[in-house]
């Protein structure tokens, strides 16, 4: 990986979201089997909790993201990384979507009963974060790959004899 | 026996023909033939934008709070682990077309070269087409 790469891949701001979106996708796995298999709904709070700070976090990382890699390019990890923004974007818009009967059940009338979520909006949000996790690996992979790729043609190119273009018979 | 939902069965027919198309991206990297990104982009959209969400849509109501006594707990929890399963298929399926179609144009055929995952994936994806199909013929056609 190169040297950049990696210090970014470790910095606060993109550890802080990827702990969040770990965070996120348990509780969201664990609150849809739960409802489908038992009616039951455990870590609800701690869902929406999280999904308002991933809001945050995200927005502040996606701005910088955007900032060092605009202007868009025609390429695969460019593609990915659009299509891992619009999910993540329809995934944290249903969610608050969703929070609005949670808040007004759990906090507004102190009820302890099943919050009346919508199946559409439930659905979607769902998928949503199905799909942000499957772009966002993919973009992650795309790039890293194309590193690996980069790293291959420049140790061709270091071992060809000079004034021999890597990969000339 | 209920009413079977129209969409209900286009999805459980669509289903096998998704299939199709996930054994042809495979089989054609396999026998190392140029990657079938046309069919693998329809693929990915078709079960994200109908299938999955379907699914989703449909676990979404089961979880509802009126449908609970509506559902028999036995299939609740088949309905709740086929989701699951389909969302973790669909996931895979995804990220190893994007490696497979990177790796073709390195050269490199990703399928070929991993014959354990291959068949790993396979295998996960058969249990959860079978695992949809059956719940379709225990809910409305048995």
């Amino acid at each position: 990986m190169i040297p950049a790469r990696a210090r970014r891949l470790r910095a606060p701001l993109l550890l802080a979201l990827a702990l969040l979106l770990a965070v996120e996708t348990v509780g969201g796995l664990t609150l849809f089997f739960a409802r489908v298999a038992f009616g039951r709904s455990p870590g609800e709070a701690l869902h929406v909790l999280g999904g308002a700070l991933l809001t945050g976090v995200y927005a502040v990382y996606q701005a910088a993201h955007w900032r060092r890699v605009t202007p868009l390019r025609a390429r695969l990890d460019y593609a990915l990384g659009l299509l891992a923004a619009g999910s993540m974007a329809l995934t944290l818009a249903t969610g608050w979507l969703l929070a609005l009967p949670w808040w007004r059940t759990r906090i507004v009338a102190h009820g302890a009963g099943p919050v009346p979520y919508a199946a559409t909006e439930s659905a979607v949000h769902n998928i949503g974060g199905m799909l942000v996790l499957t772009f966002a690996l993919s973009h992650l992979g795309a790039v890293l790959f194309r590193d690996r790729a980069a790293r291959g043609r420049t140790r061709a190119d270091d071992e060809a004899p000079a004034g021999t273009p890597a990969g000339a018979e | 026996m209920s009413t079977v939902p129209a969409f209900s069965v286009f999805s459980a027919v669509s289903e096998l023909f998704v299939t199709a198309g996930v054994l042809y991206v495979i089989r054609r990297n396999w026998t190392r033939r140029r990657f079938a990104l046309p069919i693998f982009l329809g693929v990915a959209l078709f079960e994200a934008l109908v299938n999955v969400l379907y699914m989703a849509h449909r676990a979404s109501e089961a979880a509802a709070p009126g449908a609970a006594h509506a559902i028999a707990p036995g299939m609740r929890l088949a309905f709740a682990l086929h989701g699951m399963l389909s969302l973790l298929a669909y996931l895979v399926f995804v990220l190893l077309g994007v490696f497979a179609w990177q790796d073709q144009r390195a050269g490199r055929f990703f399928f070929r070269d991993r014959p354990a995952l291959t068949w790993t994936f396979l295998a996960v994806w058969t249990v959860s087409i079978v695992s949809g199909e059956t719940l379709f013929v225990v809910r409305y056609l048995v």
